[in-house]
């Protein structure tokens, strides 16, 4: 950006924006004001044109073919938008956002957040069953970002913006502003104690105040109060909690095993895939019209017990089938919406059922419905105190919270039983990136890129135990990485390849030692054993013992065949401050001490 | 901002202090544009909401009104999903739950509306509806009151206080809450206009025992129009509760002059002859047919007492036969004229007791005899 001069700006003026140039506390402080209201005014923009666009294309009395027509053809316009012009629109948003935050140095293009806000109204007001929430984080996201690149701050404050706008964005799109701040630290950094937490909250509130400021004082649900009617009560709330993290569960294998299948498609069909998610929800929305679009006014009429068990039941099936199909073949929109009305439907079912059991001791099904909304969120999200705040949010209602906490935490259990990563884990993954778990920050700990080293020369697969002696040498490493032409495959022990060097059924390749080793490695997390550079040293030492390698190669998270650097346990006890020249010389173990 | 265990220094900027302006500057000019925007966009977003709201709200309407639920609810729930600013909108979603069958349902619809505007006065007076549905009149009273009270809206303000007002009177009616019926009946009195409202709020003050005031407005009702044979039955009524039966009598005469095939009026007839057959009370009685009268009338007592106690205990049953017995013998060993005060006790006490036990199990056989309790009481 060529430097301009400024000819008639007021002095006091120059020097405040100097002042604010020089000093990052102040920069961050007017940052998460301007982004929370920028953000906050977008993301109201973004709500209102949907729902105006929906009104449009659905008009009330609207003839019943518009319900097939509109989801397929709008599926097919949108699918050509993010094919040919938005790519990286597709999906949630919010694995996109972590990918930028932890892969990309917290790059988002404006022409991906303008990308998402365009598809992404049109995709939810064409009735396709996905939710706002997701899309507006990263249009939050990518705003930060931008401003962040155009003031050009270091790689490191950009990639700290991100959730700065994230939560401005969440904050507007759910009037959720404590939830916002929680989902962000808990979902997007992994990280309740953050160092952005103060920008986050102040984005947050800011953004919370523009939308009251335009829309008015209004909760997304209007509920009436609901309370325990017996302490008895909690057994059937717990027993949601149960049906919710299996609901949940199901949800989620159902859309990862859709999406991996379409996947495997090629990519020439990439523009035609999201029709097939226009095709289920048309079909669908022909017999069930509820299940079209987000669907909060169904959520709302549950949560007042408006709606008989059978229709409940109908709907989550519906539901959990449309929104799935919707989001495996690539539409733009998010699960976060769709979570909350599949679990408020399972929640009106078994409070429906409890209820015509136990009419005297059990409040009506619109509690049940308030309590499953969170616990469905608990499952599929995993962000189980957000799910609770957020619950009381929406609804202001503080008379459910423990029920609500009970069920909420036995589906989040459930739920990280029977699938291990999350949901937004996982969809990252199928898109060949490793972003970090869940709270993997511990708060001023070490982190491996302060005792990465430069990688040896690898050796190959085909390499033979001669040869590959010859290049280990006499180094001090036990482990070597191996790596083919795709990038890396492995590690493998000195030891192993010492022994087969010296034994009798010479001559052997390094990929057999390899493949008796792979036999050993406990940690089935992962192909082979390895870390990352923004990982805990802790959790480094950890696998180290688990997998029985004194080395383990660093990886790129973008592509985890992509090695970086190599750790080593004595650059891990050299970075605690262990005394390392009490260690043997040959292979780096530590002495023992008599 | 960043993270000290990362980068424990960031760099400054490599934007210059121009570049910082102006960046600053765009930002704050797109947040006041966006602001414009938004505040365009959510006015014309809630115009075109609030127009498609009123558009299915009407539709509600007109299927309600010709009895098509389903259809009514549909449009009245689609009224208020777009347009949550109009109560009325919640609030006749929720008469039509109430009107199908669900109260439960138009009660948890109404709560929240009452929890933003806990005076709103419809929303109250369908909460009130509800509960006596519900069968919680006890809760629904209150309701009604700030129903009552409340600031409506709209040419049927006055028609629809009136109507959250005698609904809450015929509820306190029903539960026999005499004070408060008349102090509802009351600012009643001077505001009804038509020959109809003016009857049925004299009928009503009999009802709060204050057969008085009926009396003094079915008067003025025949003062305009002596040949109105509805009047003279209310009158009648009124005076039949003040225990004068004979002029309840003429009364009666002159109703089947003006109408003399009316059965109402023939029946009422009847009724006040049993009465004035039975009152121990009559002028001109021999001290012997008085005695007799009071004996019949301790017998009928205990009788209307056993239909009603009988059904609840055959234990207080026989204790009321016992003390009875004792009461009408010991009275019989006394004078005349203090045997007919005792039996007319024993009589009052028991009906007393019968009508805290058993007040909601008024036989219709038994109109004639309450009148004449009524009478004693006084």
């Amino acid at each position: 950006m060529p430097r301009r001069k400024l000819p008639h700006v007021p002095k006091r003026i120059v020097e405040l924006v100097e002042d604010l140039r020089r000093k990052e506390d102040r920069l961050a402080l007017a940052l998460s004001l301007v982004i929370g209201a920028l953000v906050g005014l977008v993301v109201v923009a973004f709500i209102i044109i949907t729902g105006r666009l929906a009104a449009l294309l659905y008009p009330p009395g609207g003839l019943g073919w518009r319900r097939l027509a509109i989801p397929i053809v709008g599926s097919l316009i949108a699918g050509f938008l993010l094919y040919r012009y938005f790519p990286l629109a597709r999906g949630s948003g919010i694995p996109q956002t972590r990918a930028a935050v932890f892969i990309h140095d917290g790059r988002i293009s404006l022409r991906s957040a303008i990308g998402k806000f365009i598809v992404t109204a049109f995709t939810l007001a064409s009735g396709i069953a996905l939710g706002r929430e997701g899309p507006a984080t990263y249009i939050g996201a990518g705003l930060a970002s931008s401003i962040g690149r155009r003031l050009r701050l270091s790689k490191n404050q950009v990639k700290w913006l991100l959730p700065v706008g994230a939560a401005a964005a969440l904050s507007a799109a759910f009037n959720t502003p404590i939830a916002a701040v929680l989902f962000t630290l808990e979902e997007i950094m992994g990280d309740l104690h953050a160092p952005v937490l103060g920008s986050v909250v102040l984005a947050s509130a800011t953004a919370w105040m523009v939308l009251h400021l335009v829309l008015g004082d209004n909760p997304l649900f209007q509920v009436a109060g609901y309370h325990l009617v017996s302490p008895a009560e909690l057994l059937i709330y717990a027993l949601l909690g149960v049906v919710g993290g299996f609901v949940a569960v199901a949800f989620v294998k159902l859309l990862l095993w859709l999406r991996e299948r379409f996947l495997r498609f090629p990519a020439k069909t990439l523009w035609l895939q999201p029709v097939a998610g226009g095709i289920t929800v048309g079909v669908l929305g022909l017999f069930i019209p509820q299940v079209l679009g987000v669907g909060y006014d169904q959520v709302e009429r549950v949560l007042n017990g408006d709606m008989i068990l059978k229709t409940v039941m109908l709907l989550a099936a519906a539901k959990i089938i449309a929104t799935a199909m919707s989001y495996a073949s690539g539409n733009a929109g998010g699960i976060f919406g769709p979570s909350l009305f599949i679990g408020a439907m399972v929640g009106a079912a078994v409070g429906g059922v409890a209820h015509l059991a136990f009419p005297a001791s059990t409040a009506g099904p619109g509690a049940y419905a308030l309590v499953g909304m969170g616990a469905a969120f608990a499952g599929i999200v995993r962000a189980p105190l957000t799910s609770v705040i957020m619950i009381f949010e929406v609804t202001r209602d503080y008379s459910i919270i423990v029920p609500l906490m009970i069920a909420n935490l036995i589906a989040f259990y459930i739920s990280y039983k029977l699938q291990h990563e999350t949901v937004y884990e996982s969809l990252a993954l199928q898109d060949g990136l490793h972003l970090p778990a869940g709270a993997f920050r511990a708060r001023a700990g070490l982190w491996v890129d302060a005792a990465l080293r430069d990688p040896p020369q690898p050796l190959t697969p085909e390499m033979k135990v001669d040869e590959a002696t010859m290049r280990i040498g006499d180094s001090d490493l036990e482990s070597w990485p191996v790596v083919d032409e795709k990038g890396l495959v492995g590690m493998v022990r000195v030891n192993d390849v010492v022994d087969a060097a010296t034994g009798s059924q010479r001559p052997v390749t390094i990929a057999t030692i390899m493949k008796r080793g792979r036999a050993l490695v406990r940690d089935g997390s992962a192909e082979f054993p390895h870390v990352h550079s923004d990982q805990p040293l802790g959790l480094a030492l950890a696998r180290m013992g688990d997998t029985g390698h004194n080395a383990l190669p660093v990886v790129s998270r973008k592509n985890a065949r992509e090695m970086v650097g190599i750790i080593t346990l004595v650059d891990v006890l050299r970075a605690y401050g262990v005394d390392t020249t009490r260690m043997t010389p040959a292979r780096g173990s530590p002495v023992v001490e008599s | 901002m960043s993270d000290p265990s990362q980068q424990p220094v960031n760099p400054l900027p490599a934007a210059s202090t121009s570049e910082f302006l102006l960046t600053f500057a765009i930002i704050l000019l797109a947040i006041v544009l966006l602001f414009g925007f938004d505040t365009a966009l959510v006015r014309i977003d809630r115009a075109a909401t609030s127009a498609t709201a009123l558009q299915e709200y009407k539709r509600g309407q007109s299927f309600f009104a010709a009895g098509k639920l389903d259809e009514a609810i549909d449009h009245f729930r689609s009224a208020a999903t777009l347009d949550r600013d109009h109560s009325v909108y919640t609030v006749s979603l929720a008469q039509a739950m109430l009107a199908q069958g669900r109260p439960a349902v138009a009660e948890q619809l109404l709560r929240p509306v009452l929890e933003r505007d806990a005076n709103d006065p419809q929303a109250n007076f369908e909460l009130a509806r509800v509960l006596v549905a519900e069968g919680r009149p006890d809760e629904a009273k209150s309701y009604y009151r700030v129903a009552i009270v409340g600031k409506w809206q709209g040419p049927d303000a006055e028609r629809n206080r009136t109507a959250a007002r005698y609904e809450l009177i015929n509820l306190l009616a029903q539960s026999g809450d005499k004070e408060d019926l008349l102090s509802q009946l009351l600012p009643l009195q001077d505001e009804a206009q038509s020959d109809s409202a003016r009857r049925r709020i004299a009928h009503l003050f009999i009802t709060a025992g204050a057969p008085g005031r009926a009396s003094e407005m079915y008067r003025a009702i025949l003062r305009q129009n002596p040949r109105d044979a509805e009047a003279y039955v209310g009158l009648a009524d009124a005076t039949l509760a003040t225990g004068n039966f004979n002029a309840a009598r003429d009364q009666l005469d002159a109703a089947l002059k003006v109408a003399p095939d009316d059965s109402v009026i023939k029946a009422r007839i009847a009724l006040t002859d049993s009465v004035i057959a039975m009152d121990p009370g009559q002028r001109g009685l021999a001290i012997d047919e008085q005695l007799r009268r009071s004996k019949a009338l301790v017998q009928r007592t205990i009788a209307a007492a056993r239909k009603c106690l009988d059904v609840e205990s055959s234990e207080v049953s026989e204790a009321l036969d016992s003390v009875t017995r004792g009461l009408v013998a010991s009275a019989a060993s006394v004078p005349r004229p203090q045997a007919i005060e005792e039996n007319l006790s024993i009589a009052g006490t028991i009906w007393r007791m019968r009508g805290t036990r058993c007040a909601s199990q008024n036989q219709p056989g038994e109109e004639a005899l309450r009148l004449i309790q009524e009478k004693i009481a006084q």
